[in-house]
């Protein structure tokens, strides 16, 4: 199989889990808020097939995606999500905050920005324990680079020169508002002014055209150069939270979500696909089974882990 | 009799951090400086240069850069001259670190310490002396620690160090910092969460924090003089203390006085009262005695300042009234003299 091909079939797997999602909310299986990756799988996607295992990833509440395309296992992401005690996290951590750091995932959190820190702070404790050439990736959106804590990173990481790859998915939204009426500086620019190396990929749907412009920025950080900021532009297609669509609230054109969808090679003619497919449904459909039969948390968890 | 200072004390924990243990790294803004956090850091960036890491002032990113550490397997230790400019820190402290580990069901540990000078001597005003640990002590998954001695410091340092695997807050006092204070004075090794009976009395309770504890040991030692015999309890973890050594010494004497560095309401009097009254409300004989800062941000002014912190003279009256039972007593009050004042010319030993 091409690496095309590899790369289109995990971003689909990573849709079809998340339609999946999108099946089993109404049943209430899953009792706590989604923020879906639809339309943005293949940054996710291109972007982990460029890292090397030992390489740490710090995303964010939009998660699903990282999480599995850092290959975490799938019947504990369902188990997590529907609050189970087989959970990756034991049911506590839900949607919002997947982690699994024996994959290099290290934590998501809801509050916008805040783990982008974390990425530096690794990166400093790496250099502190000695010489590797592992590299740290932030995981943010583009209303997380108008937080004072991205600028605070940006130049911690720029007076330590530490291997830190920022990575902006970009899908112009804030939850409803739009980047033009959120921001008066150019984010390249931005970059530039603390003297950190800017890489941009304008075809977000595309995992090839991402994986090779991660592979670009990552071997200007693995070479000692520094952090380097990626932004990547990408669509979501759903909701800021939730199952649906929401073209009807009006902050944004459908017809910007249509014409991107043109593109989307998940929506074009996967009929090559059909026998992995089938493979991933049937993943899907174990997870799911899996998830549904196990225990609910109990008491004995209620207290334990606090301190 | 040998003596050490509580900075000394701090020094001495900050270079065994760094000396026995490869993996613990000071980072802070002016921890490399030449005054080097009140003396606490002095030097050590010469001696161990990657590992001393001085800051932009950038409190936010910088507490999330240790988090960063901790999950790296670098134990962080934070520096705030003034524990106001913590709060610009208390996103990542309360929404990050202190659920890191229940949030991931355990996949994590955050091993991380904040050093935050509540900065009190004369004329810091209002955002410069602020004593936070009640609402950080609010927060599970912190741990908070105000040291009152040098022995506390060593003891107490010492173990979130090398055993405590999540974020743990040190309110350090900055009036305590010069003090000088007999080395053999209390218990070498009393632990890290939990209080400490630092002496022992029979007719009112008083269970005080950081710099009120020595208030106390004052105000105990002039009203001996009198008959009065108090029973004192650092109350040393404000988020994790030692409920039945409270408990035990309430029902014995009857008589409570919490004396904090902070306002009263929602706070450490409250808390300790709040214990009481759902334990038992009968232990208590008398209503129980509040002493904290005026409930008013802190005035800078000297004569205002001086009404804003209650010292040795608001203790002794208290308890006096406590032990008469009534609103008046016969015990004459010691000179005024402002708290500040004193400690600068008395240094101790205490």
């Amino acid at each position: 199989m091409s690496n095309r091909d590899e790369l289109i079939i995990r971003s689909l797997r990573v849709r079809m889990v998340e339609e999946k999602i999108i099946d089993l909310y109404p049943s209430d299986l899953i009792q706590s808020p989604v923020h879906l990756s639809i339309g943005q799988e293949t940054v996710a996607v291109g972007v982990c097939a460029a890292l090397d295992d030992r390489d740490m990833l710090f995303p964010n509440y939009r998660g699903h995606a990282f999480y599995l395309a850092r290959k975490a296992p799938l019947k504990e992401f369902f188990a997590e999500l529907m609050g189970r005690k087989t959970g990756i996290s034991k049911g506590k951590a839900g949607s919002m905050h997947l982690a699994a750091p024996d994959y290099g995932v290290m934590g998501a959190s809801a509050v916008v920005a805040s783990t982008i820190s974390h990425a530096v702070g690794a990166a400093l404790a790496e250099r502190i324990k000695g010489k590797s050439d592992r590299v740290f990736v932030a995981v943010f959106g583009d209303g997380a680079t108008e937080q004072g804590a991205f600028f605070e990173s940006l130049n911690f990481c720029s007076i330590h020169g530490l291997p830190v790859l920022f990575l902006c998915e970009d899908n112009s939204l804030a939850v409803h508002t739009s980047l033009d009426d959120r921001q008066s500086f150019s984010l390249e620019r931005l970059s530039d002014a603390f003297g950190i190396v800017f890489f941009n990929e304008e075809a977000g749907f595309d995992p090839v055209a991402v994986f090779e412009t991660t592979s670009a920025a990552l071997r200007h950080l693995r070479g000692g150069s520094g952090p380097a900021l990626l932004r990547v532009k990408t669509m979501r297609y759903r909701e800021h939270v939730g199952p649906g669509e929401d073209f009807d609230a009006g902050y944004r054109a459908e017809r910007t979500v249509t014409q991107w969808k043109k593109k989307d090679p998940l929506l074009g003619d996967l009929s090559r696909f059909t026998a992995e497919i089938a493979l991933i449904r049937d993943e899907i459909d174990q997870a799911v089974e899996f998830a549904i039969g196990s225990d609910f948390p109990g008491i004995e968890e209620l207290l334990t882990d606090v301190l | 009799m040998s003596s050490r200072t509580y900075r000394s004390a701090l020094e001495t924990v900050m270079v065994e951090a760094l000396e026995n243990v490869p993996s613990t790294a000071i980072i802070g803004q002016g921890v490399t400086d030449h005054k080097g956090i009140f003396g606490t850091t002095l030097g050590l960036h010469d001696r161990y240069p990657g590992r001393v890491i001085e800051t932009p002032l950038a409190e936010d990113s910088i507490a999330g850069i240790c988090i960063g550490m901790g999950l790296n397997g670098v134990y962080p230790i934070n520096t705030h001259i003034r524990a106001d400019f913590g709060l610009l820190a208390f996103n990542q402290l309360i929404n990050l670190a202190a659920k890191y580990k229940y949030m991931f069901g355990g996949l994590f540990e955050v091993p991380l310490m904040m050093r935050m000078v509540v900065g009190r001597s004369w004329g810091q005003g209002a955002q410069h002396s602020q004593s936070l640990q009640s609402l950080l002590s609010h927060i599970p998954g912190l741990a908070v620690v105000m040291p009152a001695t040098p022995q506390s410091v060593l003891a107490s340092y010492r173990y979130a160090i090398s055993e405590h695997k999540g974020p743990i807050v040190m309110l350090e006092h900055r009036l305590l910092y010069e003090l000088e204070f007999d080395d053999d004075e209390a218990s070498p090794s009393h632990p890290i969460f939990g209080s400490r009976l630092d002496r022992l009395g029979s007719d009112v309770t008083v269970v005080a924090t950081s710099i009120m504890v020595l208030e106390a040991r004052r105000a105990a030692d002039y009203l001996a003089d009198f008959g009065i015999s108090v029973e004192i309890i650092d109350l040393h973890s404000t988020s994790h203390y030692d409920k039945e050594m409270i408990l035990t010494s309430v029902e014995k004497t009857g008589k409570l006085l919490v004396a904090d560095t902070s306002w009263t309401f929602y706070g450490v009097a409250a808390e300790i009262n709040r214990v009481i009254a759902e334990k038992n409300p009968r232990l208590l004989s008398l209503p129980s005695v509040s002493v904290g800062m005026a409930p008013a941000p802190c005035p800078t002014a000297k004569s205002l300042e001086d009404l804003y912190y209650p010292d040795v003279r608001v203790l002794v009256n208290e308890v006096a009234k406590l032990h008469n039972e009534s609103d008046g007593h016969s015990v004459p009050l010691p000179d005024s003299e402002s708290m500040v004042d004193f400690y600068k010319h008395f240094r101790g030993p205490f």
